[in-house]
């Protein structure tokens, strides 16, 4: 298994893995806490018109597709308070909305230059330097929104209606957690791609939740799992010459459900054993 | 320094400018007294509550607030599924008062266990929020608000869903607060529990009494609750809600 990583592409590809289980992680472990696995799955959609003007306007990738992300949250954020919406449905009608002027852009505008696949699923074996350091940032990024915001998010989480009267600003929390989620998933478009961005945030902590009776044992196995699971994908996925990034979204979905489908089975075995 | 540590003077407030939820509130609560807020449901006691919190602006009047709030919500407003204990929830208490670069030390930590001592939930410190009975978690929530020290206390139904051992820990850490010069609201929907308190609030809709417990007569009964109030033969009253979600009991202790 170590030979595959003696080879520079697959060492430059385990370190954006691994510095990207952390943001993946920190922050993940609030998207399952706060019931947020669908907003980060849309604002991972929404950056693809993004990505598809990026190289036609001239624009870095990362900053289009930042640019597009924060024009979604800050749509969804307007469009959430409109009771007869309610927050998925506002969420369902921007991200296919998104997705659909990303292709109308990527088929018959920008059709040249613009490779599809590549924007939607990633690719973890063609990462560069640019990619690493931005990881690098989002990773310190998500232990310092961690560090200064972790009170606010549990608080608020907890007990929405009473954070403010604890002394926690719930305003400035939510913005805080959705920015740092879109900065995160700006981050991991290269690894991942747009469609699989939650991959890294959603999957490893579910599965953490499962078993985790605290939140700081919630926040260090979701990490930890995180960076165990891309490990083992990125393996898996030169061993069998795969796309490491649906591997990883395979792999990652498949411990969850072996995880939750023993906690179902378990105590009924027990049970049916006495 | 004057004894008033809220008061509220011609308050109208809600929810959407222009329709008012709850209209024309004037009452002070001093030090060391226990103000009970009755209605019925709807009748404006929660609004009532975030208004003093300053989350609901005045329409009309004004509120004043001398000192920090704790708030007591209703245990159904918090996340049972999140993996909490009892300890992180009181712990949550002293949040205002600790730097967000600080960690929370053990200081703070005596300080939480000490609080659910006094709500008799020390042997109950590290299990989760979510697994305590209903009476229970309102008594973690009250630890809650004695590690925030406040000198203002303000309890939306306390007592609902709670069993009676719960309740007279509750009251009787009340009673304390009370004796050491906190100013403290209390929504019920206990009207002979309300009339044993310092002072008493009616609403609905709009104030329609304030004072003494023993001066809220039958008139004054009817106007807070209107067809719900039943008066029973030893001059004692009940109010029927239509909508009784806050009167489940738990199942224990």
């Amino acid at each position: 298994m170590l030979d595959a990583f003696d080879l520079p592409f697959m060492q430059r590809a385990l370190a954006a893995v691994l510095l990207l289980s952390i943001a993946g992680g920190l922050l993940g472990t609030w998207v399952v806490l706060r019931r947020l696995a669908f907003f980060s799955h849309a604002v991972g959609t929404a950056t693809f018109p993004g990505l598809v003007v990026a190289a036609p306007w001239g624009l870095a990738p990362p900053v289009a597709a930042l640019g597009s992300a924060l024009l979604f949250t800050a749509g969804l954020t307007r469009l959430i308070r409109d009771p007869r919406l309610g927050p998925d449905g506002a969420t369902g009608l921007l991200v296919v909305a998104a997705l659909a002027l990303g292709s109308v852009l990527a088929s018959d505008v920008y059709p040249a230059g613009v490779g599809v696949d590549r924007l939607l699923f990633g690719s973890l074996l063609g990462l560069t330097d640019q990619d690493l350091w931005l990881a690098a940032v989002v990773a310190a990024g998500a232990l310092a929104l961690s560090a200064a915001f972790g009170r606010t998010w549990l608080a608020t989480g907890f007990e929405p209606q009473t954070a403010e009267a604890l002394g926690v600003s719930r305003a400035r929390g939510d913005w805080a957690l959705l920015g740092g989620l879109a900065v995160a998933v700006v981050a991991m478009l290269p690894a991942v791609g747009a469609l699989l961005a939650a991959t890294l945030l959603v999957l490893p902590a579910a599965t953490a939740r499962l078993v985790a009776r605290s939140v700081p044992q919630l926040l260090l196995g979701s990490v930890a799992l995180g960076a165990a699971e891309g490990v083992v994908a990125l393996w898996l996925a030169f061993e069998l010459d795969l796309p490491p990034g649906p591997v990883l979204a395979l792999l990652s979905g498949g411990v969850f459900a072996v995880v939750r489908t023993t906690q179902a089975v378990v105590p009924r075995v027990a049970v049916s054993a006495r | 320094m004057s004894d008033v540590l809220v008061e509220a003077v011609g308050l109208s407030t809600g929810y959407v400018p222009g329709r008012p939820a709850l209209r024309d509130v004037t009452f002070a609560a001093t030090r060391g007294q226990i103000v009970a807020v009755l209605g019925p449901n709807g009748g404006g006691k929660t609004t009532l509550m975030r208004a003093l919190l300053g989350e609901l602006p005045p329409f009309e009047g004004r509120v004043d607030v001398h000192g920090e709030i704790a708030y007591v919500p209703q245990t159904e407003d918090a996340r049972l599924d999140f993996p909490v204990s009892a300890l992180d929830v009181a712990l949550m208490g002293a949040y205002r008062r600790t730097p967000w670069w600080r960690r929370l030390g053990r200081a703070e930590k005596a300080r939480a266990l000490d609080a659910l001592g006094r709500v008799g939930l020390r042997e109950r410190a590290h299990d989760r929020f979510g697994t305590l009975s209903g009476g229970q978690r309102q008594r973690v929530l009250i630890a809650r608000a004695l590690v925030q020290d406040a000198p203002i206390l303000l309890l939306d139904e306390p007592f609902s869903g709670v069993d009676r051992a719960s309740e007279a820990t509750i009251l009787g850490v009340l009673q304390e607060l009370r004796a050491q010069g906190h100013a403290l609201l209390i929504c019920t929907h206990d009207i002979e529990q309300g009339r044993g308190f310092d002072r008493v609030l009616g609403l609905h809709g709009e104030q329609t009494f304030f004072g003494p417990g023993a001066e809220l007569d039958a008139a004054a009964l009817e106007r807070t609750y209107g067809e719900e109030i039943v008066t029973l033969g030893d001059g004692a009253a009940i109010a029927v809600q239509c909508h009784q979600h806050d009167h489940e009991h738990d199942h224990g202790g």
